[in-house]
């Protein structure tokens, strides 16, 4: 058993002194781990009786099988050790007391042990502790959690139902700040577990300081690991920089080992902001080198067929690309309305852009459609060929027919419109002179002309005795005349042409011409 | 080998040996089956407009230099400014022309012209078909289009051959020829060709809603087949202008108190067919109760060519260029 427990001391000491890298790599450093976790698991098992197993069965066993083992041992260990803490946070004397106790128990089962451990080893079981447990410690916090919200359900009844609770919340929103601002809140109840633990095992004297220590580093979280639901809003100013026997604790450790690795191992020590945050960028530096040295996502590797990229990948990527057409339209409501509003105005206006059909020149004038008469003939035939004959010889003689009336009166209409037209449209207008119409009214007698073929021409005048003579009272010839009246008549004479001499100094010619030339005609005829 | 200009205006005239030699090779070739004649006639026929047509498109680039200058000498007349000193030459000869035009010789004629310049004396007659082996549903569609298109007529495709199908519409003096195509069972493209060896035009259809989708046919009511009203709207470019040709003689001249409307409106290049049967509402004269009536959807135009479908290798006057950077900015049709 010695034997055992001192090869698994060693064990754990070799675990502990090996670098972090070395657990990555498959080495022979997993035999040392099993003796170590062995040896471990030894030293809970007083302190379950319900555990299942006597010890580790670690031979031939995966790490997988390795790891339920020591679970299933640790699970009612930490309910356990829950409600212990509960206890003692509502009485913090009960701790010394306890510890107290705890150490002569320890102390009676493991001298050698309690004895060879200072402050290295306790340190070295935390780490080691850290290390196996911190799957453990996250376990502690979720089971914490979830104890709390079982607690604490009751109080947000009215907003919480089965998708939402508010105590998922907050644990998820302290789980975030835990990541951003490092091991802290791990190691804080890393560190109050670990204590616990320490209390039980260890009896020392310096044990009991590092009880003290631990006592005042517990006091110190007491408010904290107390309101799980509220541990970062009382952050103190011992949380990021530690009180001062933790400095001392540090500077020992970092003779000892490098810096990540008591980062790695160390829960309780504090790290300035500042460095902090280098070891996130260097942690940032470390992925981004690792993925620049892997092979590029097929989405950035330029021109890609689909044998290149996994099936189906392209539909998850957001595909845009830059079309150069306008795209077709979508014929909405508003589109369609538009359109019958123009069609509407359209109509009202009655403005349409019809085919226009254009009027084809008449390629011949049309013919005269003569109407034909069908009632019978007036005139007889012998008559038509008188009219003929007539027409053609003296047209003068010749009746007038309808055509040739219209036609007369065609061509005066026309002559009036030409008239009218010249004088709106020239300049230099001048009307026609009005030429009077001359009838020439040849003085043939009346017979002649009725005579329809006129062989002789008679000797009765054409024209009335008004036209031939027109005089008053009782008209003698000459012949008839009595000497008396004859010299009346050279009297009257002779008074009228010394008038018109008086008035006209000038001899005038005698004026042979008498107002009637026709009367000359007459009374020459007679 | 002669071109075809200087072989149809000689500068000579043909010698005596040259005509008897050409008696002699036409009789040989006369001389099997009257219907053999006949094709070769309309070959020949066919062959003589088209080179017609081709002179008288190489004769345009003359013609609009011509105008140009005549252009120049009325506005230097009109501003009594001093004519410019590379048209004074010319001067006279064309200042006699100026005074002898009149409004149809004053402006220059081009070729695109002259195809629907005896469109407008006779009504169009259509000839609707379809790409080879249809769906059922493009079937439909025809049908729809047949009856939005009025004095057209539908036939089956079979497994004629386009330049068959174009031959005996232009003997039967069919003024343009439709086809559709789909695409699963939705019409995608409309090709208008108008007959005697008249434009082109491609458009791809897209949002089709025929009148067999709306479910029943109560719903969807009866259609008109008055000769419509049309409604051209935003085609203010040159191409817009050759568009809206195109489209418009495919219709008759209607009646003034026709209540059938089809509208083309154009907005960014997608040009929307609507088929609309209209109403005076109640409440006064400035109401109307429109119906939508027939098949509705959107015309996208990628090519224009200047001869029929047949014709392979026939002029593209425009065709869509969509890989250009600045394809976003730029629009053909309106705006």
């Amino acid at each position: 058993m010695s034997i055992a427990k001192a090869s698994g001391f060693e064990a754990l000491e070799k675990l502990m002194s090996t670098e972090p890298p070395v657990f990555l790599a498959p080495s022979s450093i997993s035999e040392v781990a099993r003796t170590a976790s062995r040896y471990l698991f030894e030293k809970l098992k007083p302190f379950n009786p319900k555990s299942p197993f006597d010890q580790l069965l670690v031979d031939g066993f995966d790490a997988e099988q390795i790891w339920q083992q020591i679970d299933l041992q640790c699970q009612p260990l930490l309910s356990s050790l829950r409600q212990d803490v509960k206890r003692f946070a509502q009485n913090p004397k009960e701790i010394r007391k306890l510890g107290n106790l705890a150490l002569k128990v320890s102390h009676e089962d493991d001298d050698v042990d309690e004895m060879d451990m200072d402050d290295d080893e306790l340190e070295a079981t935390e780490s080691e502790g850290d290390e196996e447990e911190e799957g453990d410690e996250e376990e502690e916090e979720e089971d914490d959690v979830e104890e709390d919200e079982e607690e604490k359900s009751g109080d947000h009844e009215g907003i919480e139902d089965k998708f939402f609770k508010i105590k998922e919340l907050e644990e998820f929103l302290e789980e975030g700040e835990a990541e951003e601002y490092g091991l802290d809140y791990k190691n804080k109840k890393g560190v109050a577990k670990r204590k616990k633990q320490n209390l039980r095992d260890d009896d020392d004297d310096e044990e009991d300081e590092d009880e003290e220590e631990d006592d005042d580093e517990f006091g110190a979280f007491a408010g904290g690991d107390d309101e799980e639901a509220d541990k970062l809003g009382k952050a103190r100013y011992d949380d990021f920089f530690g009180g001062k026997k933790k400095e001392t604790k540090m500077k020992l450790k970092d003779l000892s080992e490098d810096d990540e690795a008591e980062l790695e191992n160390q829960g309780d020590v504090k790290l300035s902001t500042h460095e902090k945050d280098r070891i996130k960028l260097q942690s940032k530096i470390e992925q981004m080198e690792k993925a620049n040295l892997d092979p590029k996502h097929w989405t950035m590797q330029g021109e890609i067929t689909a044998a290149k990229r996994p099936k189906n990948s392209a539909l998850e990527v957001d595909l845009d690309f830059e079309h150069n057409t306008r795209p077709a339209p979508v014929i909405t409501e508003e589109v369609t309305a538009s359109l019958e509003d123009l069609i509407k105005s359209r109509i009202i206006e009655a403005r349409f852009d019809d085919v226009q059909r254009a009027p084809s020149m008449p390629t011949k004038a049309k013919r005269e459609a003569k109407e034909m008469d069908d009632s019978k003939s007036k005139k007889g035939l012998a008559e038509v060929y008188e009219d003929e004959y007539v027409r053609q010889a003296n047209p003068a003689f010749a009746p007038t027919t309808f055509s040739d009336e219209l036609k007369k009166e065609a061509s005066i209409l026309f002559k009036r419109l030409c008239l009218k037209l010249d004088s709106l449209s020239h300049f230099h207008f001048t009307p026609k002179p009005v030429i009077e119409e001359m009838s020439i009214q040849t003085n043939v007698p009346a017979i002649a002309m009725e005579e329809v073929a006129p062989v002789a021409v008679s000797d009765a005048a054409m024209l009335a005795p008004e036209e031939i003579f027109s005089g008053k009272g009782d008209i003698k010839d000459e012949s008839e005349l009595t000497q008396e009246e004859r010299k009346r008549r050279r009297a009257k004479k002779k008074r009228k042409f010394k008038a018109e001499s008086a008035k006209d100094p000038v001899k005038k010619a005698r004026d042979d011409t008498t107002e009637n030339p026709k009367t000359v005609t007459g009374s020459e005829e007679r | 080998l002669q071109s075809p200009f200087s072989s149809m205006f000689p500068s000579k005239p043909f010698p005596k040996t040259l005509i008897r030699h050409q008696h002699q090779t036409s009789s040989f070739i006369a001389s099997p089956t009257l219907k053999h004649s006949r094709k070769i006639k309309m070959l020949r026929r066919n062959i003589r407009l088209r080179k017609e047509y081709l002179y008288r498109k190489n004769l345009e680039g003359d013609e609009r230099v011509q105008y140009e200058k005549k252009m120049k000498i009325r506005e230097a007349l009109q501003e009594g400014k001093p004519i410019p000193t590379e048209l004074r030459n010319e001067e006279a000869r064309l200042r006699q022309e100026i005074d002898l035009e009149d409004q149809n010789t004053a402006v220059p004629r081009s070729h695109i012209d002259d195809e629907y310049a005896n469109a407008t004396e006779n009504d169009p007659k259509i000839l609707l078909t379809t790409s080879r082996n249809p769906s059922a549903p493009l079937i439909r569609f025809t049908k729809e289009l047949k009856f939005a298109f009025p004095n057209s007529q539908r036939i089956n495709r079979g497994s004629q051959v386009i330049s068959e199908i174009i031959e005996t519409a232009r003997s039967h003096d069919f003024t343009d020829v439709i086809l559709v195509h789909e695409h699963r069972g939705v019409p995608d493209g409309l090709i208008i060709s108008h007959l005697p060896f008249g434009p082109t035009a491609y458009f791809g259809l897209l949002n089709v809603v025929t009148r067999h989708d709306i479910s029943t046919k109560k719903a969807i009511g009866k259609m008109p087949e008055q000769y419509p009203h049309l409604i051209f709207n935003n085609f203010t470019t040159q191409m817009g202008q050759r568009v809206a040709n195109v489209l418009k003689h495919v219709f008759p001249a209607p009646k003034v108190d026709a209540r059938r409307i089809v509208t083309f409106s154009n907005e960014s290049d997608y040009i929307s067919f609507r088929n609309h049967v209209y109403d005076k509402g109640e409440g006064g004269p400035k109401s109307i109760e429109l119906k939508e009536v027939g098949p509705r959807f959107e015309l996208r135009l990628y090519q224009v060519k200047l001869g029929t479908v047949e014709q392979n290798e026939a002029e593209t006057e425009w065709v869509i260029r969509p890989y250009m950077n600045t394809a976003k900015k730029r629009k053909f049709i309106g705006e």
